[in-house]
Order: structure tokens, then sequence, then C-alpha cells
């Protein structure tokens, strides 16, 4: 699993590649809290290069939705993969975030 | 007609066959499946004595062929032999191949026999080729010579030893339609083979060899459709099984996970499916040692069965410890892993028993 952070206009982007599972959740979770915990509220995760998430991953996205929904602030998911996108489906997590095809369009968004 | 009884047959240290039984009736098709290296052949060629068993007797019509006084090759009159190689005389023609035993053993005279030739090329569809050499000839058409050979005989049984191996695939459909046009007219026969679909429409009855013996027997639907044994149930649905235990909660997922990938790479499991397997799993672990009261030592085995033929992946998930079962927890509160594994499961089921809980999952 990988990390990245880039600015990109208003937003953090979290670029999230590889596996998020229960292995590594707790280390996903402490870099993506980081980035919450220093103020940002603007977040769109890039999760092209996201190719498997378990329960243990989907927690991690949640827990970041509560925080920021508290902050008042802007998550955006975007570029998931069919797969990933089916796990999202399953586990009724589509309808809890805002979803998006690509960065662009996500960063377009309101 | 034809009885096995104890039969016993070794190469040096290498014991084939061990307490072989085994009555075939007159007018039965009896089917001999299993994996390469499971004595098949030897089998055959013992019943038909051209391997001389270690102890055991095989009678043919009441009569012990393993006794030292039997003109075996009389006895061989009524025991045809059909190889995988065909096994015929190449400086002879179709018509000599054929009349050769019928003159020299049944002493026959040669226009009878050469009558009998021409029916049996007829039925086989070669009436055309008698005058043909095994070297002008395709190994379908050698094959079905072959056994218009073994017919002249008029044998009370045949034993067809894997007769579509040595073949090319074009060729296995014509000697296939001989052996089924044969079983038809009531013919006894053995045949052992790896056309599976073949021997469940043809035979009579099916015996999978493995073991060491015969590991299980029964007609063709219940082989085919309902094998009880695992080893059969795995050689007929062309499963293949990674197994894997753990057995602490400290146990290596990232390496279990390579294990698993690896497998999949091997059969060429679609990528989707690997994050099923390894999403189910997942799952199930943390399910099964996230209830505080189970054991934390317990032990884990599960076995990932995929069916090359039915594309469908069946996991087994065992372990010890009081009963417990996921799905009812689930049902008690919400789990997200559960739910995950409802989403990507065709089915699902649970046991207990004998101190251990079952969870069957197809994918």
């Amino acid at each position: 699993m990988n990390v990245n952070v880039v600015k990109s206009g208003d937003y953090s982007i979290i670029s999230v590649e590889g596996r998020v599972d229960t292995t590594n959740a707790g280390e996903f979770e402490k870099a993506v809290m980081e980035v919450v915990n220093s103020g940002i509220n603007m977040i769109i995760f890039n999760c092209s290069g996201l190719n498997y998430i378990s329960s243990s991953g989907l927690r991690v996205f949640l827990i970041v939705q509560k925080r920021m929904m508290a902050n008042k602030g802007q998550l955006k998911l975007c570029s998931l993969q069919p797969g990933i996108t089916e796990i999202f489906d399953i586990s009724g997590f589509s309808s809890i975030f805002s979803i998006f095809p690509d960065q662009d369009s996500a960063e377009k968004a309101g | 007609m034809i009885q096995a009884v104890n039969l016993c047959k070794s190469f040096g240290n290498l014991e084939v066959f061990k307490d072989l039984n085994i009555n075939i009736n007159r007018g039965e098709c009896v089917a001999v499946i299993g994996p390469s290296g499971t004595g098949k052949s030897v089998f055959f060629r013992t019943l038909a004595m051209l391997e001389k068993p270690d102890s055991g007797q095989v009678y043919i019509n009441g009569t012990d062929i393993t006794g030292k006084d039997v003109n075996i090759n009389k006895v061989r009159e009524k025991l045809g032999m059909v190889y995988q190689g065909f096994h015929l005389f190449s400086h002879l023609n179709v018509m000599d191949n054929i009349t050769l035993a019928p003159l020299k053993v049944k002493k026959m005279n040669k226009s009878d026999a050469q009558k009998k030739a021409m029916e049996l090329l007829t039925m086989v569809g070669l009436t055309d080729k008698s005058l043909s050499y095994p070297h002008q000839l395709s190994g379908g058409q050698q094959q079905r010579v072959a056994i218009a050979r073994s017919l002249a005989m008029d044998p009370d049984i045949i034993l067809f030893d894997e007769p579509t191996s040595a073949l090319d695939p074009s060729m296995t459909g014509e000697v296939l339609a001989i052996i089924r046009k044969l079983a038809r007219s009531g013919l006894t026969m053995m045949i052992s083979t790896h056309e599976m679909s073949f021997a469940q429409d043809v035979a009579s009855r099916v015996i999978y060899m493995d073991e060491k013996g015969i590991y299980e027997q029964g007609t063709a639907d219940q082989i085919f459709k309902n094998p009880t044994r695992e080893k059969t149930r795995m050689f007929i649905r062309k499963l293949k099984v990674f197994s894997y235990s753990i057995n602490s909660r400290g146990f290596d997922m990232v390496e279990m996970n390579v294990q698993i990938e690896l497998f999949c790479q091997k059969y060429n499991i679609e990528p989707k499916k690997v994050n099923y397997i390894q999403l189910v799993l997942e799952e199930l672990i943390l399910e099964v040692y996230g209830d505080s009261s189970i054991n934390l030592q317990l032990k884990i085995d599960f076995t990932i069965e995929f069916s090359e033929e039915r594309n469908e992946i069946l996991i087994s998930f065992v372990y010890d410890g009081r009963s417990f079962n996921p799905f009812e927890a689930a049902e008690e509160s919400e789990h997200l892993g559960m739910v995950l594994i409802y989403g990507v499961s065709k089915n699902y089921g649970y046991s207990f028993e004998n101190g251990l809980n079952t969870i069957n999952i197809n994918i």
C-alpha cells in the first residue's frame, strides 16, 4: 500500500495504491489522519491505484468521512476500479460517499 | 463372467494394487477411470494374465485362470484386449491381421475367417482397407482394425486399455463410436479411459481407481454427478485444491495472500475472483478471531477448491473451539465484513460437528 498526498487547487489529493486490508489499515489510517489533522478540510481520495479493499480499509474511509463532516469539510472519492466500486456498492458505501469517475470531475464538482 | 479376488500386484517395492476385488457380469460395460499411474493398465494386463499377479485369483466363467495348469492361450481366446498402441502386425495387411488368430488358434478355415473379417470390417467401417497395411492407415483406422481383430475371436469380454490415448483428438470420435456401438450390442467390456463424457455416456458401471485399488464405484450417474469420496470428487470435477492452516492470531496474512495469488495464477483464476477469495477469507478470519470468547490460539484450516470444469470456487473454512456461527452473529448486529461476504458469495453454509465449525462458501 502506498499513500501520496499532493495539492491540486483547493484540494489535497490523497492517492492510494495497492491493497488496503487488515494488515495495513492502521498504517493507512495513520497516514490519512495526519493530513486531516493538519487542518486540511477539502480532500479527494484518488483510488485509481487501489486494487483491493476489505472491511478494515472501508472503516478507515468511514472514520475520515465522519471527521470531515464534523469539520464541515469536503471528502470526495474518484477513479475507483470496477472491483472497488463493486465493494463500495455491496457495502452500501457508494451512497455514503461522493464518488466521481475521475479527479478532474471531482475537483470541478461543488 | 470375470471376477478378481484379492488381486495383488507389485513391481519391486512399488505396490500397484492390493486386495483388489471385482465382479463383472455378462453384458456389463464397465469404465475404469482415475489419474495416470493408479494402475489401470496393470490391472487390465493382470486380468488378461499378461502380468502375473503376486497373489489373488482371476476367474473367467468360474475357472481360475491364475492356476498353474491352466492353458492361458485358451483362456485368452475368450478375453480380447485392445491396447492404446494398436499392436497390429506391421508386415501383415488388414485382412491378415484380423484372420491370423482365427486361422492359427481357432483353426477356422480361410474362407470362413475372411468372411467374418469382412463382416467385422463392415462393422468398423473399413471394408475398403482390407488389403492395406497398417502404415497406410491413420491411427484411428488402425485402432478400428485392432478392435475388429479382437472381435474376430468371439471373446466373452474385451478389455479396452485407453484405446484413444494415442490418437489425435480428431480421430478419437471414430474409435469411440465403434466402442459405443459394441457396448449397445451387449458385449461385455471393460474400458479404461480419460474420456469422461464417453464413460458417463456408455458405462453401466464406473470404477474410480486410486490408492492402490478400487477407491469408489457406482453407476455413471452416481460417480459423475454425486461422487461421495474426496479423491473421486477432485478427479471428476477437475478440482485444483489449495490448503492452508492458521495456528494463531499472529499468523502472517501477507504470506497467506501471496500463496493464494500464486495458486490462482497457476490456474488462471480471474483477478476479480482472486480478490473475492482473499476478501472472504480475510473477513472470516477477522470474524472468528474477533469473537473475544474464542480461544486466540484456535486453529483454522481452509481449502480453496477450483473446479476448472465448472469455473467455480468453493472455500471450506474449518475452525475448532466452541460453536460460533458468524452468519447468525451478523444477524444480531451489523458486521461489515459479513455484508461483504454475502455480497460476493453465490451461496454459503455453516455447520458444527464433532467440535469443528465448518463454513462452505461458493464464489
